[in-house]
């Protein structure tokens, strides 16, 4: 018998929709604040700090990191970690541009390992559009793993 | 500027991060998870005994690696794995090699290491050039 027969499978949550309806701008004060804040100095072409594409998609899309772990069936309270985090950029984010998140959950997948015993390792995907429309400007796919203490 | 397989990447160093900065991530993540903020969740939650830097905290380390390095170019694609935590107080070294060049494209592969524990994150990049 397989390690995967020993418990229930993962909840169903493959092409959820993290669309999100809020447009995120980022500020020219918040991007100081933020480049400050990891030791450089912002850019003076008007480009913020490209990892304004973890905070912006993760502030904007349609759920929040509690309500996708809510979809995963899976209480935030219990930790979820982050496992990795990839991104692609057509174009730079800019200060002052308003922006909307698109995106979905492509995979919530049950495992087992000697380290963190029963997990969920969950895939979203989010897109970066300019606010007005147009093509996105970034797409991440960022994985997390739910460990499932209940399981182990 | 030039660049060749096996180039160095000059080292980004953070000589103690910053409990400060997590703060302030804690408002632009809409995220207030007190293992960021509190040692005392931290140590409840057998976590360790300092909070716990946010995830991309430790990307953008890397990312202002990757642009010092090449002012003349831009980040296309970055993939980062998060293998351990990164506490407040940690001397963070972030640091790369160059493994391809293709025309106007740079692929890297760089690492986060926390001095004393070793390698808490890793990954590769592409960089375009810019004409």
């Amino acid at each position: 018998m397989s390690d995967e027969a020993e418990f229930p499978p993962a909840p169903q949550v493959a092409g959820t929709s993290l669309d999100g309806t809020r447009i995120f701008t980022v500020s020219a004060e918040e991007n100081a604040r933020l480049c400050r804040s990891v030791g450089v100095a912002p850019a003076a072409d008007g480009t913020a700090h490209p990892v304004w594409y973890y905070v912006a998609t993760q502030v904007a899309m349609g759920k929040t990191v509690a309500g996708v772990c809510e979809t995963c069936e899976f209480d935030v309270e219990d930790g979820p970690m982050m496992g990795s985090s990839g991104v692609r950029f057509s174009g730079p984010i800019m200060v002052g541009q308003p922006y909307k998140v698109g995106g979905e959950i492509l995979s919530l997948v049950r495992k087992k390992s000697r380290k963190l015993g029963v997990m969920d390792v969950l895939t979203y995907r989010l897109r970066l559009h300019p606010a007005d429309g147009g093509d996105a400007i970034l797409e991440t796919d960022n994985v997390w793993v739910l460990p499932r203490k209940e399981l182990a | 500027m030039s660049y060749a397989v096996g180039d160095v990447i000059a080292p980004f160093t953070i000589n103690a991060v910053s409990e400060d900065a997590m703060k302030d991530w804690a408002v632009f993540l809409a995220d207030p998870n007190p293992i960021h903020l509190d040692v005392e969740v931290v140590k409840a939650k057998g976590l360790g005994d300092r909070v716990i830097n946010q995830g991309p905290i430790n990307v953008a380390y890397m990312m202002n690696m990757l642009m010092a390095a090449f002012p003349d170019g831009t980040i296309e694609a970055m993939d980062s794995r998060f293998l351990d935590n990164v506490y407040g107080g940690d001397k963070a070294v972030a640091s790369g090699k160059i493994t391809a060049v293709d025309g106007n494209r740079v692929e890297c592969e760089f690492s986060l290491d926390i001095e004393g524990r070793g390698t808490v994150n890793a990954g590769t990049a592409t960089i375009r050039l810019n004409a």
